[in-house]
């Protein structure tokens, strides 16, 4: 059977093409190259579709290596229909951002898009990555590239914009570190695993003690570790500060991909790892999250409101977005998590958008007050066509791809708890209102200073800028009018983590099962006997080091 | 009782005499030349090839258990992977002092001899079985530096320094004397294996003189690896003292002092003192923020390094406290293992970033401010980025060598329910976080005017940042190897 390790070729190849811009002569041809090679990693991730099997839920287009087994640390990846959108939308933003940074990066333009490309490894990384350790390592590792591109290319106050991010997001991680550790002990001790392993598929099977009234719990606390982590890099109301500092210092493409992936890292994490792994403190404590994640909806907007800036105006927005995507996880029903999946890749799409919009008119004019502006319709017609739509899609207008995802969340929180659902609706009025407010303000009535300006005369968007919106607006159609093509790659697994959420387990398929269906492992099958019988002789052999000599 | 020694002793010792004939040659060449330095080269080259004899007689002969001197010095695994560190430390040191403006003098041939003999020192410190020999290390060890810390181009501060860490450590020793003094009172031996079969009697007797002795060792230990609240010599002598003899004590003293701390918590007996665990778990807690809390306020490079240094040994500390007071047998093997790895990867990232110091200094003038390195990233990316490399590293992000370490620890101390030292540990290492990024921000995101410093060849300093950034990233990625190698070798099975 044939065996092309595709994952590891999505996540390396961006690697791969910084470590040859990297060798390059100067910054001449870093662009186009950079544009070839991002769409090359495109291509290859719409392989994807060929060999994924959306009827099952397993893990499919498994690689699992032995990296570290002193340390009970496996290379250990796959996809299934949580991560396989994240994916594509990680590499899909990324040739966008190359083409749509073309003017607004003028200095080291090199050492740009080798950071871009690491960072893209970094994050396809972490939707990959099934051993929690690996998963740490990337999640960690994406720190790094983000916040050179904020120091480095950012506004005015980019050192304490990037310093506030990397510390904030640190600090929230190193916690989870320990409660992977944690895991990692738990699993060895327990009967049946009896070995010192960070695979997430034999975590899942840890039945960690939960008592209802305490927070001390090994399970509550495990929770609140990772939730902690999670939570800031959502971010989640009361820890969202550093995202509205790292958004408005942050170069236009840098963003784009925060926004649209690295934000997905943190809900993704709750899908992936929180609520699987710890169901009974996620339905005990669930209403903590649904309550923050309800009132970041309307503090985001509430505050979005008040911004004189365009591109801090978009970054609360971000917050109370994120909102809608944890209220759909902690709903716990298939509805809220289908709008939450569904919600991620929204506003992937059309906050990156935004961001960009507001890039483009800020090349222009430097200036991203709002009071500045006004009348720009009459200036700039393309650019107000292409803003509405987007506009449109932010406040989940129907027929625009924003509508099914709210829609589907606030059904989902209204089967949870009709008191949040209530709560959050509002927060779909404030978004209508912040957004059409500030469109108003931006396109409509008496032509601002800067739009009178004579001697700089705007000019609408150029053919780049076009074509790095076009895809952008197809998708919030494609993904408004036919949500099915899309979701039908997650249903199973979506269905199958809500039936099972309190023993949740998945299966496995290697690339080989997957093209050769008649072999397909039914789900929730774990590893086939004999593969799972030599990975414990392995492991055990290779016991922790702290674990030695016993 | 046959008072013979084997030959097997004297296998174990080869490391120790190869390195005291060779260290006896470049001095020898200068009396016998009439006094006439040698070329510093030829001086190097003889502490290289010393240090790499001594290197290979270890690997080949350390190791598996064997005991010698009548049990007064053991070869196992800890004491091979220790001398190991030890002796690449040194190897990499001579590199430095051959470049380095402050230890370049008509006295080169001398240094490097303090060196070897300091290194000789060490070896004692992590092969000893017996406290009255480890005494006898340590004071080898520290003699040698402190002439080596005063023999600098630079008048006031080194010799400052030199006094400062001359008149406390002597305290401190005279403090470890009479600690080994009480323990021999109440233990009746101060061999390692007799004396931690006795440890839990006597703490489970509440017999106050042992506990008295045996925190009086440890506060010797503490002194040598500044460890809070013995850590204030750090930063004056670390900034006095010559860049390479800088990083040679950063990392070997430290190396080989912990090794000797590990082998005085080998018993599961001292879980019978609460009082001794909980003052061990603080000073481990407290040196960890001590070192970080003040690295953050340095202006000056070297002594922001010195508090570090501080809180890489509250990490270890950590280890430590593991080792004597886990609740299960073995866990002193593992505490071995995980120490060892730390202080590899230890010594490899402050070697580097006391090299980045040295190749700065010698251009900057004598005190290196971290401001020194604005705009660095773009006047010299490849220095730069092998800076930001490590200072990562020491900060402990994945997948880098610093990461792995920190790891390793902390895992041991979740195992063994140390909890809050844990996460004391990590939150520890998000607060220097914040220092360990100031240089990369000044090198890479300000000072984009700032006028290019002309650097020095200093080829052998340059290769050692160089190598130590490649080691970070490659044994961070395949640390495996070097962690079974580890467990085989302290384990004794393969």
């Amino acid at each position: 059977m044939a065996q092309m390790p595709l994952l590891s070729l999505i996540v390396f190849m961006p690697l791969l093409f910084a470590a040859l811009m990297a060798l390059m002569p100067g910054n001449r041809g870093v662009r186009p190259m950079a544009l070839v090679a991002s769409l090359i990693q495109f291509g290859v991730s719409l392989l994807l579709f060929k060999y994924y099997d959306a009827s099952t839920p397993a893990l499919q287009l498994v690689e699992q290596h032995s990296w570290i087994p002193e340390f009970g640390i496996s290379y250990f990846i796959g996809v299934d229909g949580i991560s396989l959108w994240l994916i594509l939308l990680t590499t899909f933003l990324l040739p966008i951002v190359v083409l749509g940074s073309w003017n607004a990066i003028e200095q080291k333009v090199k050492a740009f898009h080798v950071a871009l490309f690491a960072l893209q490894t970094a994050m396809l990384g972490s939707f990959v990555a099934m051993d929690l350790v690996l998963f740490y390592v990337f999640f960690e590792l994406s720190l790094v590239p983000m916040y050179f591109i904020v120091g480095i290319w950012g506004g005015a106050r980019r050192v304490y914009a990037s310093m506030k991010f990397f510390i904030y997001t640190m600090a929230g991680s190193v916690l989870m570190l320990l409660a992977i550790i944690y895991l990692m002990f738990a699993a060895r001790d327990t009967e049946g695993l009896g070995y010192f392993t960070a695979n997430v598929l034999e975590l899942y099977k840890l039945k960690l003690p939960f008592t209802a009234d305490g927070l001390m719990s090994p399970q509550a606390l495990l929770f609140f570790a990772f939730s902690a982590a999670f939570a800031i890099k959502v971010p989640m109301f009361p820890v969202h500060t550093w995202l509205p500092d790292a958004h408005v210092e942050a170069p236009t493409p840098g963003s784009v991909v925060l926004a649209g992936v690295m934000l997905k890292m943190g809900t993704y994490g709750f899908v992936r790892f929180v609520i699987p792994m710890f169901p009974e403190a996620a339905e005990h404590f669930g209403w903590v999250f649904l309550f923050l994640g309800a009132v970041g909806i309307v503090y985001g907007a509430l505050v979005a409101m008040v911004q004189p800036d365009i591109k801090k105006l978009v970054a609360y927005s971000s917050v109370s977005h994120m909102g809608y995507v944890m209220l759909g996880i902690f709903a716990m029903n298939t509805y809220g998590m289908t709008g939450a999946l569904y919600q991620m890749l929204n506003h992937g799409i059309s906050t990156g958008a935004l961001f960009l919009l507001v890039g483009m008119i800020y090349e222009r004019t430097h200036s991203r007050e709002i009071e500045k502006y006004g009348g720009l319709a009459k200036v700039l017609p393309i650019y107000t066509i292409i803003f509405f739509i987007v506009t449109l899609s932010s406040i989940a207008v129907p027929m625009t791809n924003g509508f099914v995802g709210e829609f589907l969340i606030l059904l989902g929180s209204f089967q949870a708890s009709k008191l949040i659902g209530a709560i959050a609706v509002t927060g779909v009025i404030f978004g209508a209102v912040y957004m059409l407010w500030m469109f108003k303000r931006v396109f409509f009535g008496e032509k601002g200073e800067l739009v009178r300006d004579e001697k700089h005369p705007l000019h609408d968007l150029s053919v780049r800028e076009i074509v790095v919106m076009a895809p952008l607006l197809v998708l919030i159609f494609w993904m408004g009018l036919l949500p099915n093509h899309f979701l039908k790659y997650s249903k199973s697994s979506i269905d199958h983590l809500m039936q099972n959420k309190d023993a949740y387990q998945l299966g496995v398929q290697t690339m080989g099962d997957a093209v050769n269906r008649s072999a397909s492992v039914l789900p929730g099958t774990l590893l086939p006997e004999t593969q799972e019988a030599d990975s414990k002789v392995t492991a055990k052999a290779n016991m922790t080091g702290a674990g030695v000599g016993r | 009782m046959n008072h013979a020694l084997g030959i097997s002793s004297y296998l174990i010792a080869a490391p120790m005499l190869a390195l005291l004939a060779a260290s006896l040659v470049p001095v020898m060449l200068k009396v016998f030349s009439g006094n006439r330095e040698p070329h510093p080269f030829v001086t190097t080259a003889y502490g290289f090839i010393a240090v790499a004899s001594a290197l290979g007689l270890a690997i080949t002969f350390l190791g598996g258990s064997k005991f010698g001197f009548h049990k007064a010095l053991v070869s196992d695994g800890l004491a091979l992977w220790a001398s190991i560190i030890v002796l690449v430390s040194g190897a990499f040191s001579i590199f430095m002092m051959h470049d380095h403006v402050e230890t370049q003098s008509k006295l080169f041939s001398e240094k490097v001899f303090l060196l070897l003999g300091s290194l000789i020192g060490m070896l004692i410190v992590v092969l000893s079985n017996d406290l009255i020999v480890t005494f006898l290390g340590i004071e080898t060890m520290s003699l040698c530096l402190y002439v080596l810390i005063a023999m600098s181009r630079e008048t006031v501060l080194s010799k400052e320094a030199a006094f400062k860490y001359f008149v406390l450590g002597s305290f401190a020793s005279a403090i470890f004397l009479y600690g080994i003094a009480l323990i021999y009172g109440t233990a009746g031996t101060t061999q390692f294996p007799g004396l931690m079969e006795q440890v839990g009697p006597l703490l489970e007797s509440r017999n106050h003189l042992f506990l008295i002795g045996i925190i009086f060792v440890v506060l010797g230990f503490a002194f040598k690896v500044s460890v809070f609240p013995f850590h204030f010599w750090t930063p004056d002598v670390y900034q006095g003292a010559p860049t390479p003899v800088t990083a040679f004590m950063a990392t070997a003293v430290k190396a080989a002092t912990f090794v000797a701390i590990l082998r005085l918590f080998q018993s599961t007996g001292y879980q019978h003192s609460v009082p001794l665990k909980e003052v061990i778990s603080w000073l481990a807690a407290l040196t960890m923020l001590v070192g970080n809390a003040a690295a953050i306020m340095q202006p000056n490079f070297k002594r922001m390094l010195a508090y570090s240094s501080v809180a890489h040994s509250g990490y270890l500390m950590v280890g430590v406290v593991a080792a004597g007071f886990g609740d299960s047998q073995g866990v002193a093997s593992a505490a071995g293992i995980v120490v060892l790895f730390y202080l590899l990867a230890y010594s490899i990232m402050t070697l580097g970033s006391f090299a980045f110091v040295a190749l700065l200094e010698k251009s900057v003038g004598q005190a290196l401010q971290v401001d020194d390195v604005r705009g660095l990233g773009r006047t010299h990316p490849v220095l730069a980025g092998c800076m930001a490399i490590v200072l990562f590293s020491l900060a402990g992000v994945p997948p880098l060598l610093g990461f792995f370490g920190k790891f390793g620890l902390f895992s041991l101390a979740i195992e063994q329910n140390f909890y809050w030292l844990a996460i004391w540990g990590v939150l520890n290492s998000v607060v220097s976080v914040y220092y360990y990024l100031r240089p990369i921000v000044l090198m890479y995101m300000q000072g984009d005017d700032a006028p290019h410093v002309e650097m020095n060849k200093q080829i052998m300093t340059r290769f050692t940042l160089f190598g130590s950034a490649i080691l970070i990233i490659v044994m961070g990625l395949f640390s495996s190897p070097i962690l079974s190698a580890l467990k085989s070798a302290i384990l004794g099975r393969s």
